[in-house]
């Protein structure tokens, strides 16, 4: 019995122990909750994973994408990808829909705001490949996808979506009677 | 006895393995950009909320960062599907109702510390009524292009 006893502890132990943040090479962001994390996780569409709607290749990448951690079966949500330009990390994932990765980048860890496992990926790669790939895709992505973008700058100053918002309802969201006081007072 | 302890823990792992349960449940809240609002990137949270954060609420949910529906109770609740659209990263639904205060009804599931949120339906949406452009301008400072250039 004791000895059963030890073989669960040694099971239950490791959830509670590991340590991601060895060998990590996670470039800093000075954000205030960020730990360095680098971990492999199977690449998994969040929709499928906890509600079983689960269409072919993870939505096709109009879906969020999970990390399904390896060593402790935690699902991690990626939030961001490694570019500071808006952007998230469902497009530097989707090319790994259904594989074992290996990741590396920042966790947030927040008790104050009551978060964990939101996560920042800088590197990703297939388990037992050598080359990481950085996840900086996005803008080139958009580009592809906005090749008549109109203006000049980064893409969301340009992109058509996001000025239709604004033109309609003004950069509060309030209407152009608004911004136009505010801006007066702003600049 | 020995049996049944053992039997007891399998099923225990086993059941971690397996997805989360739903709960049906109704959340009013203001649907925001969560990477701003958990990460600090742009401030404390309070700033990354509202018409101060609209603009910037905008480029995340179109730049594919999730959105989250912030709840009364002061709980995120990460959105992964919006009445049919299952568009969370860049989608339609998801853009046109960055910023707006909203009643959901649908199913939640919590894994691992995040509350995931599948919305069946908008049972109200009241626009942009969080207004905190008075207590914090535009976060970030750059949202709206000077007007001199």
């Amino acid at each position: 019995m004791r000895k059963l006893i030890a073989l669960l502890a040694l099971v239950a132990t490791p959830v509670a122990a590991q340590d991601f943040s060895e060998n990590s090479e996670a470039r800093p962001w000075n954000l205030v909750a960020e730990v360095p994390a680098r971990f492999e996780a199977t690449v998994v569409d969040l929709l499928c994973e906890l509600a079983g709607d689960c269409p072919a290749n993870c939505g096709d990448g109009r879906r969020q994408l999970g990390l399904l951690r390896s060593a402790d079966g935690v699902l991690v949500y990626p939030n961001k990808n490694s570019q500071p330009a808006f952007t998230g990390a469902a497009v530097e994932l989707q090319p790994f829909c259904g594989q074992e990765v290996e990741v590396d980048g920042l966790m947030i860890t927040d008790p104050e705001l009551n978060v964990d496992n939101v996560y920042l990926v800088q590197t990703v790669r297939k388990v037992g490949d050598t080359e990481w790939t950085k996840a900086n895709q996005w803008t080139k992505a958009w580009a592809n996808s906005n090749p008549d973008a109109e203006g000049k700058g980064p893409w969301f100053r340009r992109d058509p979506r996001v000025n239709g918002f604004i033109e309609k309802d003004g950069y509060l969201g309030l209407g152009q009677e608004v911004d136009d006081a505010f801006i007066a007072d702003w600049f | 006895m020995r049996h049944t302890i053992l039997a007891t823990a399998l099923l225990g792992l086993a059941g971690a393995a397996q997805a989360a349960e739903g709960e049906r449940v109704q959340i009013t809240g203001e649907i925001i950009d969560t990477w701003c609002y958990y990460s600090g990137v742009m401030g404390p949270p309070e700033s990354t909320t509202g018409t101060a954060h609209h603009t910037c609420a905008l480029w995340c949910s179109a730049g594919g960062i999730p959105v989250g529906l912030l709840g009364d109770d002061g709980e995120v609740y990460m959105v992964l599907k919006i009445e049919g659209d299952d568009g969370s990263a860049s989608g339609d639904t998801q853009l046109r109702l960055a910023s707006h205060e909203i009643t959901a009804d649908g199913m939640l599931y919590r894994r691992d510390g995040l509350n995931y949120l599948v919305v069946e339906d908008v049972v109200a949406d009241n626009g942009i009524v969080n207004q905190t452009h008075d207590d914090w301008g535009v976060i970030p400072g750059f949202a709206i292009p000077d007007p001199e250039g």
